[in-house]
This record gives C-alpha cells, structure tokens and sequence, in this order.
C-alpha cells in the first residue's frame, strides 16, 4: 500500500467520526452529494406526491367523457387547459387520465411491495433464524410458488371475487414473496451463525430480541434495496396483465391500462399509448436510480463510494473490507 | 503467482466459441412447432395467405357453426346441400340441385351427381344421408346440433342414389335453409368420435395442419364446379389487429379478418356490415329491471347516434331490432328507440315514486374484446345510464364467464343484470334471433310474456309473405309490450384486401370466407 | 455430485406435484366450462353428458386421483378444444419458447457483460453513466409497448423485418430483441456492480503493478470471479423468461408454450393448462439444478454439499443475497 492510500483510510476514518451523528443526518447529506439520486428522488417524491392528492383532485375530470373531443392531441388547448396532454378515445382529458392513473398503478404497486415484503421478510427471517426443517419447508413452499402461474392465479382470483384493484394487489404480492423469501433467509441464516449472535445468546438474550436488535437491522438495507427494485418490476407486471386482460379492469384505471388501451391506437393517436408508457419508464428509472443510491448507501462496507471526492473513486483505491 | 494459464484460456475461449456456434445454430434452425414451406408447389399458380384472428380449434364439419372453425371449413373444404346467398337471402343449389316440400314434415331433394370427395369416395344420397345423421342425429353432440335444431331429430332417407327425403317432426317450412348448416362429409368419417380434419367435396382439401402455425389447403383437382383458382391457401393467425393490418400492408398476407379503422390499415380496409348486432339484455325478473319503465328509461338514455358516429363511424348502423335487414322478418318500419334523457329521468322518477327499488346495483357484464371498443362502449353506456339516476357497474370479463351471464341457467344470484350481447344471425331467418332471445325459455332469453310466444309459435309455422309479417309482429310486439333488449347497433366489420386479390366482402364472410369468391386482381 | 443430483431431483418432487396439484385445484375454481363447448341450445341431458365425460361430475379428490393415475400412464388428457392429447400440445410448444429463451439469454448475457465491464473500468465516468442510464431505462420499459411499437417502427414504416410468425430467419430479431432489454438491462447492473467491486481488490492492483494489460485482467481475473452473481441473476431471468414470454409470444404469434398457457386458461382447457404448467416447472427445476451445478463448476470452492445458495461465494464478489437483491425477476 501506498502511503497515499494509507493517508487516505486515516482521512476517511476522521471523517467519519466528524460526521457521525445520527445516522438520518449522515444519509441526507449522502443524498445531497449525488446529484443524480437528489433528482431522482425529487422526481419520484413529486410522482408519490401527485398520485396521493392527484386522483381526489382530478378523478371527476378523469372520468369526464365527451364524445366529440375524441383523440384529440396533445396541446389542444382551445378546448380547455385540461387538454394540453390530448384526450382519449372517449374524450377524456389524458392529463386527469394519466393523474387518476397513477394514483392506482403506484397504490397497486406500493401495496403489493408493501405485503410481499413484510410477510417474505417476516418469513424468511423466521427461517432462516430457526434453521432446520423450518427453513427446508419454507424454500420448498418458495419454490413451489415461483415455478406457479402466475397468469391462472390472476385469472382465478379475477373469477372467483370480483375484480378490482385489491384483488390484483393479492395477486401480485403473492408471486413477489418468495424473492423476499430467499433473500431474507439467506441473510439471517448468514447472520445467525456470525460471532456477535452466538455472544448475544450466551449473555442470555431472548431469540426474539436478537431477531429485533441484531438481525433485523442488518438485514433491512438489502430488503430496502430488493423492494425498491421490485416496486419497478410490479409496476410493469401489472401492466402486463392489464394487457393480456386479467388485471386492471374498465372503469378503473391504470397506466399500464391505458397503456394497452391506447395501442389500439398507435396510427392515429400515438400520445394515447406512449405517454403513459413514458410515466412507468420515468418513475421506475427514478426509482432504479434511487435504489442504486440505496445499496451504496446502506452498506456500510460501500460508503465510501459516496463519501470521497470524485477522483477517489478510481479502482486501485483500497476498499475496507466488509 | 500465475498469471495466465494456457488451459484456462483454451477453455476460456472454446466457451465463447460454443456459445456462438449454438447461437448460429439455433438461428439458422426453423422455429421449434413450425417447419419451413417445402418446396414442392411446381406451377406457376399463387397460393393464397390469408390471416384470422385465432387458430381453429378444430376443423370438424359439424361444429362448422363456430364462426373459428367455419370460417375455413365452410363451403371451401366441405359443401352442404344448399347455399344461402347471404346478399339476397336465396337458397342457391350446392350438392343438391332441386329441392321441394313433399308433404307436411317432408322435403325431398335431388342430389348432384357426379361428384366425388377429396378421397376418392363417390358422393351420393347415401352419403349425404350419413352426414345429417352424423350431424343431427347421432351422440357426438355436435354444434350444430343444438345451434340449429335443438332437441329435433330428423329422418333421412336415401330412396334411390339421387334423391334424398327429409322428414321433420313438425312442419317446418324452413328446413332446406336448416340443412345449409350442415357440411356433407365423406361416409369414411366415424359417426363416434370427433374429426379434426375433414375430407369434404369442396374445392380445397386439407393439405397440412402446422398446429399452432400455419393451416394449409390444397387444390382439389378433381372438383365438380369451377376449377379451383389457387394451388394453396395458407391460413395464419395473429391476435392484434394492428399486426393483422401490418402483413397486409407489408405484403406478407393477401386477407385479413377482423380488422378497424385505427389498425392502420388505410386504403387496403374494406368495411362491410356482417350480421352482428349489439344489444343490452335485461334480466327481467330480478327488481328494478322487473319494471318495464326502467327497462324503457334505459332505452331513452342510450345515445346511439352519438355512439355509432364517435365510435363506429364506419358504417354500423343504429338498431332498432336484434336483427339488421336482409333477414327473413326484419321489420323496416320500426323506429330506433328516441335519445331523450328527460324523458329517461322522468320514468326513473315515475317508477321510484311507486316504490320500485332503482338505486339497487345492476351490473353490466361486457366480454373483453369481444368486438373493436368494446370497453368503451361499455363505459360509455354505464355513464349514460348513471346519467339519468341509475346505479350502474361495468363489469368486463372474460368469454368463459360472460357466458354464465348468458346462456341458461342465468345467474340469479348477483342483483339485477343487464348484460352487453353481440347476437349475429348467420341462418338468415328471425326464427334462430326470436326463439333464443324473445321465446320463453329459450337458450338466451332470462324472461318471457305469453303473448310474445303466441305470436313467436304461430310465426314458425308459416311461409313467405305470411311468415315475414308474422315476425315483424313480433317485433313490434315486443318493442311496445315487453322490452327484453336494448338494441343499440348493428355492426360493420373491416377486412384487409391486398392488391393483388379481388373479393366482395358480404354479411357471411366472418362464418364462412369462400375461397372460390376470391380471385387475383387483373 | 451425483448424490446432489439424487438428492435435489427428489426433492424438486414434492413442489412439482404441489404445482400440478395446485393448478388442478385452482384450474376448477374459474367456473363451468360446459358453457364454452357445448351448443348454445344444450339441454341439461347434455351437460350431464358432457361433465361425465370429462370427469367434471365427481368429487375433486376423484378427479385428481384419476388424474395421477392417467400421469403414470403418461396419458395427460385431452384438449377440450381441439380434442388433440394434452401432452401433445404441450410438448411441440414447449420447444419454441426455449428456443426463444436461450438464445435471448446468451445473447443477453454477451452484451450484459460487454457493456457492465466496460461500464465497470471508470466508475462514474461517461461510459458508465451511459452505460447505466440506458440499462435502467431498459429495465423500465412495458415489454408488450417495446414490441408493437418496434413492430410498428420495423415493420410497418421501415419495412425492414417482418411483422411476426415464425418463418425465416429474419422473424428472430423483433422477438428478441423485446424479450432481451429487461435483462440486459438488469444483468448490466449486476456486473457493473460486481466488477467494480472485484476491480478494487488489492490482487487486481497487484497484477497491474506486474505488468499485466487491461484486457487480460478483466477477462481472467475480473470476470471469473464477478461472475458468480450474475449467474445467479442470469438464472433467475433465464426462469422469468420462461414464464414470461407469454406477452412477446401473443404478439408475435410465436407458437410457444406462453401463449398455450394463456389461451388454455382463458377458455378453461384444464388439461392442457396442467400439461403446460407441468413442462414449463420441470424445465424450471431443471434449470435451478444446473444453474447450482454451473456454480460449482465456475468456482472449485464452493462444490455442492449443503446444496443451499447462502453458502456460494466467492472472494469480493457482491454477497450472493446482495446479488439477489438486484434480481428483477
């Protein structure tokens, strides 16, 4: 080693004591430095922002149909503001549509993460804590799950209870969880068997406790990652489905609906199908930005990554080892 | 330390190397489930390519009332006795020459002679007599069976090779029109079990069937009519209409079934009125649909004009009756009902003073993409029926469970329902429309009224001029009396007709695409 | 290895018949298909017919019991649509997706790797941000958008390819190039991630300092030991491809067990449902079999013994749970 990165370790370890604080402060000052994750998250924060208030804002107006401003483009305006991204096959302004939309393609998806990550997570910890015969069941069942179609189960719970959003939201957590699943297990078992639990155990410390106060924590940044990215993939496995005809149905409305609606239409009113399509590619460009962020942030053995000046960052500077 | 080792790098490279091999070589192999034309055609004769909507699921004659599997099947590779000409509504002579009523419940019909089937079996009366019993009479349950003929079986007979008797068990003055759904097959074919590939009498046989690619059809070179034009007719199929619109447009297809306007198919789209109409179908038993006003409100509320001339400006037309004219029965005095929304909202008001539960929930079952827009015709529909007072659900679902809301047994047990139905009458006759929607107890109808079905059982009965009154009667009376349906469109549907290929799209040719009505241009 | 073999063909069984079983199950919950595939006329006589024909009239367990019997006698049943023996359908589909799968994969993995490791050599320089916008964005797209507007911008306006069907060698290039973004996309992350990582160990700094050129030590060092997550990423997407080409296969009219699968659910053809989930999870296990053994032959280290993935894993490379986390299958 040189002496440079020798003067570099002892930089970064002073540095780090400096900035140690409480670890929240340390993260948005990580983010701020980046300025590519700040943009992304100003981006993905005015999305979450525009799908909570927008659908109770704009859900009349989406509905609103006029059957002689059919397919009419985007910047229409002499028919009213609402035109400016164009109107739908029915006369209904795009920009409500794509609004109302959102509200229910990101409710869906956050939905589904949301179930499919706490009960995987949950799951899995649990397995992969306890090892065993618990841990051998869970990864078949996991299994068995992965290889199901996922295609009959949307058909099914679209038959047998009626379709709406939750029932697609069911469908989609189901088929994520057994990535939770794994990851998590995987992790834990690691984890369990690492030094610090065997001492916990020996101080008397309840399982639960140390599931709560050691596993759990070092288990979430990849959990956080994992759910991130799968936020994206939900995304856009719902609205596969809404194309093929199982998942969102009229009068609802979904990106990935319009999506598949609007392609009918490709000749003639090309804004229909490409601009919802272009607010799935935006927001989960967003957040696959947001997530590679996260992963560098949230392991503390690649944090430095974020934390040295640019021209640190070239190979060949010595990476503590994790 | 090693840097390098010369056995890593071979097996480093040889990796790569596989992989593109196998590459290439998966490449240059045909797609798995398809295998490449042969190269046997000879001649300078076309074949014709022509794409459906889906694969046939089975070619068998006498399921050749599936709109899927008669497209191919019917007068092309199998005849039936007579043809219905589905521009002026007449019988025209096919495997039969003459025909006349005999007697009451009796028909006899002259047999063609000299034609053959495509393997080498000699038609005659015998033959034809198999086929209808095959059909009509025997176990396998056919389609066509319960389509056309219900629980009916008919005798037949073949009193000498030339002439054949038919004999119902009602007088049924419609019956040479009945047997034109009925593909004569070769006498070889088992009456037992279902055959996927039929040897008929028609022009073109089945050459080879790539299931799940290409369906291909050889010219019959022993046909007794004209000389079939084509050496081959290939069949594909595509689900997405844009796609359907694009091998036209890019020459790789000469036909395209089942296209629309927006597909982009341009100059090269032929639209034509088929024998669809689209309707709302009430569930009449259940309240506030029990209520006649409520069922005459929802007809004053639709706005068709509006719909046809925003949604389907190419020609539907709007709907007075579940049939279009140049159907037996049709009654061209009826007036479509009036768009009046005033008058809708007072009814609503008329009937909920009286007690009649209108905010109850009826629901719309609308089968996706059962026709071009389908999904917003639903829409449009369940907001101009809110529009007046109602409380309206739109429900899309797929075929397998819109027709439990169909066919009987109906659902009863989800409220009041008020269905979208596509009804297309292939025979040409009201008969088929009025006994499955309007008779009590018919396949389709959820509710009846006696004095209906009066007039629906005396109008079976008669011929020509009498028959035709007698049904639009019918008609009548259920507009004024019983209001079972809401009428909205009848339908035009749009084909892809490369330049090469001359064909005069009619109301048939979504059932049956007649091969030997398509020629090359020039 | 072959006690592994043994030992994980025995225990992919028990998922299998709990999938098959679960498809069986499920299959019967979406309603009568009675109503789908006799005449509209069909009187009660009928149905009954009809459902004793099938089967459809005796109790569930019944019905699966026979159905298992008919398995070992590797009758699967019939095709209510088209009458066609199940494992027929299944078994000619079958082949058409794999073909579309593999050679997606390969080419995937080829690209991914080419443009990760190039990505990979200055991190946060132009090649990399390049290289990550475009395989975010190629994560992102709706797949079935991709194709009808790549149909529409190659076929239609350009002319260049063909709109779809399966003759030809031209026909490949839409299909895959749709079905390949989302895992390039993906795969060009992993490596990316994983090659920085692996570029940053004190023996690649050591091989530089002896002399060694850039190439040689991306390719025999770097790579060989990035890639043991990717590989799991590359499986798991290998799987997802599988199941997922079912919108590719629709589009394009690709005859493969995708749209089979689809087309039998939508008009309840059960036992041609159940042949195709059967085929699609056997190929499914087998391919995590040979995914684990391919590790193992990629790494001496971790021979297969436990069998369990937590235990794969190489020296710096991202944590094989890491790795997974930046799975999108």
């Amino acid at each position: 080693m040189s002496d440079d990165n020798a003067s570099t370790v002892t930089v970064l370890t002073q540095k780090a004591r400096k900035t140690r604080g409480t670890g929240r402060a340390n993260l948005w000052q990580l983010l701020l430095k980046d300025k590519v994750a700040t943009a992304a998250a100003i981006v993905l924060a005015f999305i979450i922002l525009t799908a909570i208030i927008g659908p109770t804002l704009f859900g009349d107006l989406a509905q609103r149909q006029d059957l002689g401003a059919r397919n009419m483009p985007p910047f229409s305006m002499h028919l009213g503001w609402e035109y400016i991204l164009g109107s739908d096959s029915l006369g209904r302004s795009l920009l409500a549509r794509i609004i109302a939309a959102g509200g229910t393609t990101l409710g869906v998806a956050g939905a589904a993460v949301l179930v499919s990550a706490v009960v995987g997570s949950i799951w899995g910890m649990w397995a992969g804590f306890h090892r065993g015969w618990r841990e051998a069941v869970s990864m078949r069942i996991a299994d068995v799950i992965m290889s199901f179609p996922s295609l009959l189960l949307a058909v099914v719970i679209l038959y047998v209870f009626n379709p709406s959003a939750a029932n697609i939201v069911l469908v989609l957590a189901i088929t994520r969880i057994p990535l939770y699943l794994r990851t998590a297990r995987a992790e834990a078992a690691e984890l369990r068997s690492r030094m610090f639990v065997d001492a916990a155990t020996n101080f008397g410390a309840k399982q639960g406790a140390i599931v709560f106060r050691h596993i759990v924590p070092n288990v979430l940044p990849t959990l956080v990652t994992l759910a991130t990215l799968e936020f994206c993939y939900v995304m856009l496995a719902e609205s596969s489905l809404s194309f093929l005809g199982i998942g969102i149905q009229p009068p609802d409305v979904s990106w990935g609906l319009m999506v598949a609606q609007g392609r009918q239409y490709l000749a003639e009113a090309w804004w229909q199908s490409v601009l919802p399509g272009l607010a799935i590619v935006i927001t989960t460009v967003a957040a696959n930005v947001l997530a590679a962020w996260l992963r560098l942030a949230t392991d503390p053995g690649q944090r430095w990554r974020l934390q040295t000046k640019k021209r640190r960052r070239l190979i060949g500077s010595v990476v503590p080892q994790r | 330390m090693k840097l390098s080792s010369p056995r890593r790098t071979a097996s480093r490279a040889s990796a790569v190397a596989a992989g593109i091999a196998s590459i290439a070589l998966l490449a240059s192999c045909s797609v798995a489930n398809s295998e490449s034309q042969g190269g046997g055609e000879g001649g300078t004769d076309e074949t014709l390519r022509v794409v459906l909507t889906q694969e046939p699921p089975t070619l068998e004659a006498c399921d050749a009332n599936l709109t899927s599997t008669g497209v191919v099947v019917r007068s092309t590779v199998t005849e039936p006795l007579v043809e219905r000409n589905p521009s002026t509504g007449d019988l025209e002579p096919l495997l039969a020459t003459e025909w006349e009523q005999t007697g009451d419940n009796e028909w006899t019909f002259a047999i063609r002679e000299g034609v053959t089937f495509q393997d080498g079996t000699p038609f005659d009366a015998e033959a034809a007599a198999y086929s209808i019993d095959r059909a009509v009479n025997g176990d396998l349950g056919c389609n066509v069976e319960g389509y056309i003929f219900g629980d009916d079986d008919l005798e037949v007979e073949a009193t000498d090779a030339t002439t054949l008797t038919v004999t119902t068990p009602n007088p049924d003055p419609i019956l040479p029109l009945k047997l034109s759904f009925i593909e004569i097959v070769s006498p070889e074919t088992s009456n037992t079990e279902f055959v996927r590939e039929p040897v008929g009498t028609g022009p073109y046989a089945i050459g080879e069937w790539q299931a799940g690619t290409k369906l291909t059809l050889d010219r019959n070179d022993d046909y007794w009519g004209d000389a079939p034009e084509f050496s081959s007719v290939e069949y594909q199929w595509r689900s997405e209409g844009t796609v359907r619109a694009a091998m036209i447009t890019s020459g790789e297809a000469d036909i395209a079934l089942g296209l629309s306007a927006e597909d982009g198919i341009g100059d090269l789209g032929v639209s034509y009125p088929n024998n669809e109409t689209i309707a709302l179908r009430f569930s009449g038993q259940t309240a506030p649909l029990d209520d006649i006003r409520i069922r005459q409100a929802i007809n004053y509320a639709i706005d068709r004009e509006g719909i046809v001339s925003s949604l389907y400006p190419d020609g539907d037309k709007v709907a007075a009756q579940l049939i279009p004219e140049g159907i037996v029965g049709f009654n061209a005095d009826l007036e479509p009902w009036p768009f009046d929304v005033e008058k809708a909202k007072s009814l609503v008001e008329e009937a909920k003073a009286d007690g009649v539960p209108v905010d109850t929930q009826i629901i719309m079952p609308v089968r996706t993409a059962q026709f071009p827009k389908v999904s917003e015709l639903g829409e449009v529909l369940r907001e101009q029926l809110a529009a007046i007072g109602l409380n309206v659900e739109l429900r899309m679902v797929d075929t397998t469970q819109h027709l439990q809301y169909q066919l009987s047994p109906f659902v009863t047990n989800e409220g009041p329902i008020a269905m979208l139905v596509q009804h297309g009458n292939q025979a040409g006759d009201a008969q088929f429309t009025v006994e499955q929607y309007m008779l009590t107890g018919g396949a389709q109808a959820e509710f009846g009224d006696p004095g209906l079905d009066e007039l629906i059982n005396t109008a079976r009965t008669l011929t020509g001029e009498e028959r035709q009154a007698a049904y639009e009667e019918a008609f009548a009376f259920e507009r004024e009396n019983v209001v079972a349906l809401a009428p909205i469109a009848h339908q035009t549907v749009m084909l892809g007709l490369a330049d090469r290929v001359t064909y005069e799209p009619n109301s048939s040719t979504g059932d049956e695409l007649r091969i030997k009505e398509v020629s090359l241009a020039g | 290895m072959w006690t592994y073999l043994r030992r994980r063909i025995l225990q992919s069984a028990l998922p299998l018949i709990a999938v098959v079983l679960g498809v069986f199950v499920l299959a019967r919950l979406t309603g009568d298909p009675s109503k789908l595939y006799l005449p509209l006329n069909a009187t009660d006589q009928m149905r009954e017919d009809f459902a004793a024909r099938n089967g459809f009239d005796k109790p569930i367990w019944e019905q699966m019991g026979d159905y298992f019997l008919g398995v070992l006698r590797l009758d699967f049943g019939e095709s209510l649509r088209t009458g066609e023996p199940a494992a027929e359908m299944a078994l000619r589909a079958f082949p058409a997706t794999l073909q579309l799968a593999a050679v997606t994969m390969v080419l995937a993995i080829i690209v991914a790797v080419v443009l990760g490791s190039w990505a990979s050599l200055k991190p946060n320089g132009i090649a990399d941000r390049i290289v990550s916008f475009f395989s975010m964005t190629a994560a992102s797209v709706p797949d079935f958008w991709i194709a009808i507007l790549g149909i529409w911008i190659f076929a239609i306006t350009l002319g260049w390819l063909p709109t779809s069907g399966t003759s030809g060698p031209l026909v490949w290039i839409l299909p895959i190039a749709t079905l390949m973004l989302r895992p390039v996309g993906v795969l060009a992350q992993v490596v990316r991630g994983s090659m920085v990582t692996v570029l940053g160990q004190p023996y690649i700094k050591v091989a530089r300092s002896r002399g060694a050129g850039e190439m040689h030590i991306v390719t025999k060092h770097a790579l060989r030991n990035a890639a043991a997550p990717a590989l799991t990423v590359a499986g798991d997407l290998a799987v997802g491809l599988v199941n997922g080409a079912v919108v590719v296969e629709s589009i394009f009219g690709w005859p493969g067990i995708g749209k089979l699968m689809i087309d039998s659910i939508l008009q309840r053809d059960f036992a041609v449902l159940q042949a195709a989930v059967l085929i699609t999870a056997l190929a499914i296990f087998a391919l995590n079999i040979i995914i684990d053994l391919g590790y193992a032959l990629l790494d001496p280290r971790v021979r297969p013994t436990a069998g369990t993935r937590a235990r794969r894993r190489g020296p710096g490379a991202i944590s094989d749970t890491k790795a997974e986390a930046l799975t999108n299958v």
